[in-house]
This record gives C-alpha cells, structure tokens and sequence, in this order.
C-alpha cells in the first residue's frame, strides 16, 4: 500500500512526515533540515518554493509570496488588519476572495498553499522513492469550515487526495505519545507562527477524546517579529528623519531581521543588532530580553485569556490539568513557557524539536487511516458554532462548539410565497448573537421543491459536519418525500468546477520523470549548501582551526564533484558530510553580531 | 424526537444475520447497524433507560462504541460502509452529549417515558417564580454595582438550588420506576419531574447570567 503522507501546512514553514512500524518519521533534506519555508517567489514565469524563494524575498519582495495561510477561505474585507504585514499585493478575486497578484495574474491562496504542499510531496517523494497520492494535512483547530474546505481544496490541486483534516494540537497529542499511563487530562497550547490554539484533551488508553477548544487564527510569532520592526522602525525614525519610508524590499529585510532577533534571544539575555543605513548612518544597539519581553506580553496574555476559556468549555479548573505541552516555535520562548506555567500551576512540556511533533502526529493519523495503528482513535471538536441565519438577521445555532464530531443537526423549512420551488439558506459559523457578527459559510439553495401552496412544503434539512469538521448539507421534502438538491456558493471559497479545473492545469504542469526531479532538487539544495558554507567563511572563516578547514575544503571539494554527476544517492552522501563538516562554521557564526545592511540601496527607498 | 421511540432491539446484523446484542456494531462481524441511527440514545450507547447513571459509566460506553463506529476506523472500506460509519457515529456523539449531562438526560428520558415536552408544559413549582425574581433582582443590583463577593455568594446560593433540583429529578425518576414495577400509574409523577426539570433550566439561564459578568471584565 503507498505511504499516506502526513503534512503541517504552516503559517511560515511546512513539512511532512510518514508513518513506519518504528513510528513517524520526519521527512528531512540531506542537511537534516525539515522545514520547508512556506514561501513562494515567482521570477520570470517560474515559481520556486522553500528556503530559495525565501532567499530571493528581500530582491523580489513584490513577487515573493509568504503567510498565505492567513488568506485562507478569506474575504479581501476581513482580512484589512494582515494587509500591513504583507508586501505582495494582495486583491479581490471573484465574489470578494482575498487572492494575490502575481506580475497581473490573479492567484487564489489555494493554489498558493498547493505549490508548498506539491514541494513537501516532492521532497517526500525524492525520500521514499515512491509517489504519494493521499495525503493527512493539519489546520488550526479554530479555523472554521471555509478554512478547512480552502485547505482541503488546495490538497487536491496538489494532486493529493486529502484523506483527513486534523487539528493541530490533537495532532500533537497523537505524536508525543500521551496516555500510555492511564487516564490523563492535557492542555495542548499551540503557539505557532500565525496561529494560537489550546485544546484540552481527556486521554484513556489510546482513545484522544477532546473536551474544549479556542485559539486565535490571526496570533502567532509573526505579530512578536512585527512589534520588534515597529521598535527599529520608530528608532531609525527618530534619528535619522521621520519622513523615511520603508521601501517593500527593507520591510522584508527588516523582517528577517526581527525574526532572527526574536530567535536569538530565546537562547541569549541580548542580542546585539547592527543596521548600516548608508551614508555613514549606523543604527546599533542591544536588544535585551527584557525588552522584548515587555513587547511580547500583550501577546502572550492574549493566548492565556484563551487558555481560561477553553478550561471554561472543558469545564474544568487549571489544577485538574494533568500534564502540559508545548508547540509550535514560539514555545521556545522563556516568556511563553513561564506564563504558561503560572497559568497552569505546573510545568509545561516541550519537546525536543516543537515544530516536528504536529506533522508526526498528521503521519500517526494517516496511520489509523491506513489501518495500520488500530489501536489509537481520535475524537475531535468542532471549534465554533455552527447556525443559520433567521428572521431579524439573527443568528439561529443549530450545532453547539465543542461538540465531537461527526455530529448532526436538522431544522425544518418551509416556503413563504405559493409555487415557490427553491428557498435560500444562510450559513454560519460564530459565537456571537448577530449573523453578521459572524462568519458567513455560504448561501445554500435547495432547489427542487414540488409546487405547492405557501407554507405547505416542510423541508427537512440536515447539517452533517464530518470527522473533518467540514459541513455537509443535504435536504428532503417531508410532504413528497422528493430529495431536493443543495446548491452553495461559498462565501469565500472555490466551487467543485473551479477546483476541477485547477487540478488539471496542475497535471498539465507537473509532468515529469522522479529521478530527474530528485536530483534536480538536490542540485538546488547542494547549490544552497555550498553558499551558505561560502558565506560563513567570509564572516567567520578566519577563527577555525587548520584542521578544521582542511576537513571542510575536502567535503566541499567532493560535493562540486557530484554535483557535476548524476547519481542522486552519492550526492546526497556528499551533501550530508559537507554539512557535518561545516558544523563548527556555523556554530561560530551564531556567535557573532546580527547585521543588517540597507547600504547601497537607493536613498528614496528607504 | 418522536422518530427514535420505537425499540429495535434485539435485531439482526444486515450483514452476517446474527442476532445482535447491541444495536450500534455487530459483536460478531463488526458491521455497522444502518437501524442505529434510528434507535433511542440509551439502547444506541447500550445503556439501561434509567437516569441513575454515572459520567464514567456513560462515558465508557460511549468511548467503547466509538471504537468501532468511527468513521476513521472504516477509512479503507468502501463508500456506502464509510457513509453509515459517519452517520452511525454522529448519532453515537449526538446520544453522549445528551446523556452526560444530567438535566438533558432527565428531559429526554422523560419524552421517551411519554412525559411532555419543556414546550407542551411550562409550569414550575409552586413560589419558584417568585423566589428567581428575587434573585433576578439580586444579581442585577451585585452587577451594577461590581459587587463581586455578592456575585460569588448568589452564584453559589443557584448552584446549591440547582443540586436540590437535580437530586429531587433523581428520587422522582425512582419513584417512577417503583410505580411501574407495581403497575401503578406513573402520570403524575412525569409531570413533576417536567416542572423539576422547567425550573432547573431556570436557574441555570440565571447562572449564566451571572458567569457573564466574569467573563466580561
């Protein structure tokens, strides 16, 4: 039977991972990396996806695509506040879809999200020698039904069969192997880079039944490296003008920047920071933990506040809590895991790698699916309430959050005008008392409807939301016993036909042979190593010792070798000592200063 | 509500013809029972009609179920098998959120006995009302002038209301079952679990209330 991949479609990095007899293993590059950075370039009608495309973000800002997971199953109209994040333009597409502009072309993020989720296949592909067809992919637990149909969408213009939409943090529960001893109860807090999710868990034995969830779709480490730019921005303001303007190539350099900062001083008490403006204007200073810590709180209080309420919805208190853990990058932060620890009046637990575990889990739910771990089973939530829209533009909650899926609903319709043979029906998704408080899923029409005089039919219509935590609606009429059919348009999302049509057009372009896309995806990534151990001479060459150097040369003496050859396996060996041999290089080079240079740029773009 | 009062079982697995001990899942051949969807949410989960149950009782029928209903559990069989998983297990989850909670499970309990509905009967005990106004009032005073320690102390005085409700629930449903064993007629005592049970959503609309004001601030 072929491997059902598992993949963590991340806000800022992607990765996949595969079920063996031994448990799930993480799909890595010959340097050992797993993380593909989920960020798209598009130069000269190409599009490069992963860590090149990230490179190539501070030259090619207008065409480097990052964060679409924050366009998802989105209206141009509810997603203004991320707009300033963004440096790609990003426009309304049909029926007021936030979609990007590529060099004129309007792309949807699902088609976006499928070119990260084909590399991630790729990449597992060149891993196993084998293709992959189906694929578990994993969302935040708080993303509503347009986000998981958008993601669900996107897997199939990938050419994957997306077997299971799983929660993120159900997902790590399944990976960190919980529950071997009795019963437990667990709080998953997910902290990510664009998304915050708690879940509280009851797990007996192998069964993960979730009790309560809540999160924030728009929280994550991006907002911690925007407050870190507004801190240098105002400072270079301050001393060298306010009217300098930021050009979109220095905001994503200063992006980068803050990023790095912020990882830095997860390790260090300080990080010292360099900006070299040009024309003899220097920005340095030291950024001390503290500092950031003061910026980041308000952010971190945000995701205690969702903890409370997801103990709310639970209906517990933080002290019938068992066990803690930690995901997602941000939880290497000391603020988070402090915080967190006073909230829940014990230690949290982080694993070794946090942004590994969600795609491990994903690969332990593909092997359930696959009937291969029989043992475990998963019972998840639905994250919001589901309803309709009634009379007065109120909102009428037929499915209550919180609720495990699968689950149903069913409410009676009937018509108001005589011989009417269709009636619309409003969709939501929300909490809050006003439909338009809440999020719209989309008009439902039942069509078919006999004639008959007003208030005569009585239509029977039944909300199904499946394990996915994605809606289906069908409907009969009780008086003809006829099936009447559901058309929906998608407030935010494709119709079938339009994703149809991109999975063909995906077919027409990725025709091609699998050792020829591995070693040409392994060229790339030599050619990437080699730079970067180029790089790191320049900056820190002149502090290893002979020895050390000697070893280096030779291993990258033998990777331009192969590289020139065609024999994937021997490159991929030559990549792997290249990278070892590098090690004390890079180990060095994180010990030096953070620099940033603008220089050389033109004036009026800063 | 009305479509699930008719028992079906003991019935036959429609794939191996065997009689079935539960309704949900043949014990023998693992088939699904398309006729669960159907059944009443005790008979679905195999638990006995009675309201005496315990959270762990229910919830370790429920988990015990769910291991062979859920759709995952069915991911490489055919789609007519995945569809009836899907079904079978939203009625499963469906019957468990009902009957873990205790005054939900009385309100269904007492429909299938033949009770009326919160609908059909919207009386009370007598003076409840009287005493919730009261109370009403008392909470909207507390709130409007932040007195949180008063907030706690109502919230307690409802919670403890709640509890005597509940237990009062309990002996009724008792006393129902002796008068059935007896042959007598349980009517009466139908109704007054209907007016228990009107009280009790009652108070709890009121305890919300005054977990609002926490929520808020």
């Amino acid at each position: 039977m072929s491997t059902i991949l598992g993949i963590d479609l991340g806000t800022t990095y992607s990765l996949g991972a595969y079920m063996t007899p031994a448990g799930p293993v993480v799909v890595r590059d010959a340097a050992g990396n797993a993380l593909v950075p989920s960020v798209i370039a598009f130069r000269d009608g190409r599009a490069v996806v992963g860590g090149q495309a990230r490179a190539h973000a501070v030259e090619n800002p207008l065409n480097t695509v990052y964060s679409v997971k924050r366009l998802m199953g989105k209206g141009l109209i509810d997603i203004q506040g991320d707009l300033k994040y963004l440096a790609y333009p990003v426009v309304s597409g049909r029926g007021g879809m936030a979609c990007v502009n590529v060099s004129g072309r309007e792309v949807t993020p699902q088609e976006l999200s499928a070119m990260i989720l084909r590399e991630v296949k790729a990449r597992a592909e060149a891993a196993l020698g084998e293709e992959i067809t189906e694929a578990v992919i994993t969302v935040p637990a708080y993303f509503d039904d347009s986000q998981r149909q958008a993601t669900r969408d996107a897997g199939r213009i990938a050419g994957l069969e997306v077997r299971r939409i799983v929660n993120e943090p159900t997902a790590a529960a399944l990976a960190y192997g919980l529950g071997r001893k009795g019963d437990a109860t667990v709080a998953v807090y997910d902290f990510g880079g664009g998304t915050f999710d708690v879940s509280i868990l009851r797990v007996s034995g192998r069964v993960f039944q979730v009790l309560a969830t809540d999160g924030d779709t728009h929280l994550g480490g991006d907002d911690l490296d925007m407050e870190l730019i507004e801190l240098i921005t105002s400072e270079i303001r301050t001393r060298f003008g306010q009217e300098i303007a930021f050009a979109p190539a220095t905001r994503q350099a200063l992006r980068d920047f803050a990023e790095a900062t912020k990882i830095r001083l997860s390790s260090q008490e300080q990080a010292k920071v360099e900006i070299d403006l040009g024309d003899s204007r220097r920005l340095a200073r030291t950024v001390t933990r503290a500092e950031f810590e003061a910026l980041a709180a308000k952010w971190v209080e945000h995701t205690i506040e969702h903890c409370r309420a997801a103990l709310a919805g639970a209906a517990l208190k933080a002290d019938q809590i068992d066990q803690v853990v930690m995901v997602g990058g941000c939880t290497r932060i000391p603020l988070v895991r402090r915080r967190v620890g006073e909230f829940f009046g014990r230690a949290p637990y982080t694993a070794v790698n946090p942004e590994e575990v969600v795609a491990m889990g994903a690969a332990v739910q593909a092997g359930i699916l696959a009937g291969v771990q029989r043992d475990t089973l998963l019972l998840d939530v639905i994250p919001l309430s589901l309803g309709i829209e009634t009379l007065g533009g109120a909102m009428g909650k037929l499915i209550m959050r919180n609720s495990t899926v699968p689950c149903q609903a069913s409410e009676t319709f009937t018509t108001y005008a005589d011989g009417q043979t269709s009636v619309d029906i409003h969709v939501l998704q929300g909490e809050r008392e006003l439909a338009r408080d809440c999020r719209s899923l989309g008009e439902f029409q039942l069509r078919g409807i006999p004639p008959m005089p007003a208030g005569a039919p009585r239509i029977h219509v039944t909300f199904l939301i499946d394990a996915n935590g994605i809606l289906n609606v069908s409907a009969r009429e009780l008086r003809s016993g006829r099936e009447a059919s559901v058309q929906i348009t998608p407030a935010h999302g494709l119709t079938r036909q339009e994703v149809d049509r991109m999975v063909k057009e995906s077919y027409a372009h990725a025709v091609e042979d699998l050792t020829e896309h591995r070693l040409i995806d392994l060229r790339n990534e030599a050619g990437r190593i080699l730079a970067a151990i180029d790089k790191a001479l320049a900056e820190a060459g002149g502090a290893l010792a002979p020895q050390q150097r000697d070893a280096l040369d030779e291993a990258v003496a033998t990777l331009k070798a192969r590289i020139a050859e065609s024999d994937p396996d021997a490159l991929y060996a030559a990549m792997k000592a290249a990278n070892e041999a590098a090690t004390p290089l890079t180990e060095m080079q994180m010990d030096q200063v953070l620099r940033m240079t603008v220089k050389g740029r033109k004036l009026d773009e800063l | 509500m009305n479509e699930v009062n008719h028992p079906v079982v003991p019935t036959k697995c429609s794939r191996c013809d065997r009689l079935m001990a539960e309704v949900s899942v043949c014990d023998y051949c693992h088939w699904l029972n398309p006729a669960a969807t159907g059944a009443d949410y005790f008979a679905l989960l195999g638990l006995p009609r009675e309201f005496d149950l315990s959270e762990e009782q229910i919830r370790g029928k429920f988990l015990a179920v769910s291991r062979h209903a859920h759709p995952d559990l069915h991911a490489s069989e055919n789609p007519e098998a995945q569809e009836l998983a899907l079904r079978v297990s939203a009625a499963i989850n469906d019957a468990y959120r009902t009957l873990k909670d205790p005054a939900a499970r009385a309100g269904y309990l007492l429909e299938l006995l033949g009770g009326k509905s919160s609908a059909e009967d919207k009386s009370v005990p007598e003076g409840f009302l009287a005493t919730m106004m009261m109370m009403q009032e008392e909470i909207a005073d507390a709130k409007g002038a932040g007195r949180e320690v008063e907030l706690d102390r109502l919230r307690d005085v409802l919670q403890t209301q709640h509890d005597g409700l509940m237990r009062r629930v309990a002996g009724l449903f008792r006393e129902y079952q002796e008068a059935l064993a007896c042959q007598a007629i349980g009517t009466d005592l139908l109704n007054e679990i209907r007016k228990q049970l009107n009280a009790v959503s009652y108070v709890k609309k009121l305890l919300s209330q005054t977990a609002e004001q926490v929520l808020g601030e």
